[in-house]
């Protein structure tokens, strides 16, 4: 398994489209930072992109390079290994050369310039995001045989994550405004891996806010090391399960 | 009012100088003996000690000046100091036991129905009240340490600097911490509440109800249960104050009920969970305040007329302003939002596009508090885009419609010429 994780790797390191992502990363990041006067503001536009960006680019990425390397693939499984490990030795690179990517464009800007609570909770979240969505990506990709079709089911799966999902809440909160669904609501949220991802970044930020009217319940939940550790445990299940899936449809898969 | 102030001083001086003076040392006349009517001195030196006389009633003018930081000790039984006559002055001691009591409004220094009175240069400690004056006109409360127990609990606290009926008072350079409000006005009129810092206090740093004509200036505020409230007031004059750190479900920098005709200029407000709160407010005139990094920088009911914001900055606030209505009586002019992204083409700094700083987010949260999950969602942001472009569900009138395009600079009038536009 290593060994193919560490060609795909070697592979993916002299990836145009990987290295790209780094870079487009850093510019954007060093464009906040050095056009934006005030640190933390550019922190929060850059929180706004990471968690648009990140999830989109990793399953866009992680399904087209699933594709690419379909035959190399196909290669690698008439030869005397298991199917379980070449396909988690793909998944676990492609995070790999994300997750550096994402630590390289956004990680080294955000540390030189700001590094406190908020820098540090945008880089870990941005962290898990890509590992959840790396993860969806390689679900995506090894259930379907076409790949636009697999893009396509991609995007909307992104579309549901990043908008509709919390149009969703929004309607819930006007359907029932008349109830008591506020406890409903945060554990709702936070079934959505970014939007867990970004009331994390957002307890560090919106404190002042957050802490008048009903904030408090979240700083109790979230704010708390305990809390903390159950949010992280939820990303790393929303990687876990998704991961699992596709390497039991592979295993199962003809090729 | 002022004129009452040199003329104590200048009593006080002439008294140091050639007048009667007896002096009170630990093991000698005690304070109890000197303030008596039968003695003939008109200051008294308390040296240094610890002097544990029960409650201490002052009944004929008299200066009364600590040396060293001399300690009285209520000893736990009620009051401290009473003052019942005019004309007393009280500095440099440090005072403490007062009783805590549901019944009396204990106070370390009580004055009732007196004049010219002038408390300088006192530090209370753990008291229930600090400084109560009641019925009292020409006072001046100075450099004053009020300090409460941090341990007790709101129930057992009272107000560190406690004011009722009083008139031409003057209250500066105090420092009221761990009280439950730390300055607390109610029907004083023609005051001024200058220079003073008021923090950690359980309920509100400075509080006043009915007290007209008053003035509050570069006093800081920070760290309180629930911040700032004035209410029921007419002509109040608010400047160069700081608000910062006042956090909680109902604590404001600054929260404005029933205001008639406010000045509120100057002021810095930081870090509140609402900066300001204007609630049936008339005729405020609010501007060059800054608002920084608040939750909201500023929340206007519906039942406000004819405030006027101008030349405000607004920047890092989660919101910037926000109404629970549709009616909008106030006008909004030069003002600086960060939020802004117009365009300036005759580069008169003033931005050629209105700005509308009520969010359709603000507006839901306003309604449902619990939404505030969705904040900074690119859902929300969308949504505050497009209201932004094309207005349907924020009140059309609350907008900006000459925003500055950079904050002004501090010191500088933000009156510009603004070749003849005029506000809405």
């Amino acid at each position: 398994m290593w060994k193919v994780y560490k060609y795909t790797l070697l592979d993916l390191a002299r990836n145009r489209f990987a290295l790209g992502y780094a870079f487009l990363l850093l510019l954007v990041s060093l464009g906040l930072f050095l056009l934006e006067g005030d640190d933390t503001k550019a922190l929060i536009s850059l929180t706004q992109v990471v968690l648009a960006l990140t999830p989109l680019l990793a399953l866009v990425f992680t399904i087209i390079y699933f594709y690419n390397q379909y035959e190399f693939t196909v290669l690698l499984a008439v030869q005397p290994l298991r199917r379980q490990a070449i396909l988690r030795a793909q998944f676990l690179a492609i995070t790999t050369a994300l997750v550096v990517s994402f630590l390289f464009g956004v990680g080294l800007p955000v540390i030189a310039w700001t590094s406190n609570a908020i820098g540090w909770t945008l880089l870990l979240t941005g962290t898990a995001l890509t590992a959840v969505f790396c993860a969806l990506g390689i679900s995506i990709a090894v259930r379907q045989r076409d790949r636009a079709k697999a893009v396509g089911v991609g995007l909307v799966t992104w579309v549901l994550m990043v908008l509709v999902y919390d149009s969703l809440l929004l309607w819930l909160l006007f359907t029932f405004s008349e109830y008591p669904i506020e406890p409903v609501i945060v554990p709702l949220a936070a079934l959505n891996p970014i939007d867990l991802s970004r009331i994390l970044i957002m307890l560090k930020i919106d404190l002042a806010a957050l802490l008048g009217y009903t904030g408090a319940v979240y700083q109790h939940f979230f704010g708390s090391f305990g809390g903390m550790v159950v949010s992280f445990l939820a990303l790393l299940l929303w990687t876990v399960l998704p991961a699992w899936g596709a390497v039991r449809a592979f295993v199962r898969k003809d090729l | 009012m002022r004129r009452t102030f040199a003329s104590t001083l200048l009593a006080m001086c002439c008294l140091l100088v050639g007048a009667r003076v007896c002096t009170v040392r630990p093991g000698g006349t005690s304070i109890t003996e000197a303030l008596a009517i039968t003695m003939e001195c008109d200051t008294i030196r308390v040296l240094k000690g610890t002097y544990r006389e029960g409650a201490l009633t002052v009944q004929r003018p008299v200066v009364l000046l600590g040396e060293g930081w001399p300690v009285i000790d209520g000893g736990g039984t009620g009051e401290v100091i009473v003052v019942n006559a005019s004309h007393v002055t009280i500095s440099g001691f440090v005072i403490r036991g007062t009783r805590v009591s549901d019944m009396n409004d204990n106070a370390a220094i009580k004055c009732i129905g007196v004049t010219d009175i002038a408390i300088t240069g006192n530090r209370i400690l753990h008291c229930f009240f600090g400084i109560h004056l009641s019925n009292v006109a020409r006072a001046t409360i100075a450099d004053n340490e009020v300090i409460g127990d941090e341990a007790v609990s709101e129930t057992r606290r009272a107000n560190g600097i406690h004011l009722w009926k009083c008139n031409h008072v003057y209250i500066l350079r105090n420092t009221a911490i761990h009280h439950r409000d730390g300055i607390y006005l109610e029907f004083v009129t023609d005051s001024h509440v200058d220079h003073n810092t008021s923090a950690y206090n359980s309920r509100y740093g400075l509080h006043f109800m009915f007290s007209h004509r008053d003035s509050y200036t570069h006093n800081l505020f920070h760290d309180n249960g629930a911040g700032v409230a004035v209410m029921f007031t007419r002509d109040v004059t608010m400047t160069d104050n700081r608000f910062e750190r006042n956090r909680g479900a109902s604590a404001y920098g600054l929260l404005l009920k029933e205001i008639n005709d406010a000045h509120i200029e100057r002021n810095l407000f930081t870090d509140n969970t609402v900066g300001l709160l204007v609630d049936g407010c008339n005729r405020a005139d609010i501007r060059d305040n800054r608002f920084e990094a608040n939750g909201w920088a500023v929340r206007v009911f519906a039942n406000s007329t004819a405030a006027h914001y101008e030349g405000n900055v607004f920047t890092g606030n989660t919101f910037d302003m926000t109404t629970n209505g549709d009616l909008v009586l106030s006008t909004l002019q030069h003002n600086y939002w960060d939020r802004y992204r117009g365009y300036d083409l005759d580069r008169d700094g003033v931005g050629d596009v209105p700005f509308r700083p009520l969010s359709v987010f603000a507006l839901v949260t306003e309604r449902m508090p619990y939404a505030m999950v969705l904040s900074r969602s690119l859902m929300v942001n969308l949504l505050d885009q497009s209201e932004r472009l094309i207005p349907t569900l924020t009140p059309a009138t609350l907008e900006d419609r000459a925003p500055l395009m950079r904050p002004p600079t501090p010191g500088t009038p933000t009156t510009m010429n603004t070749k003849g536009r005029t506000a809405p």
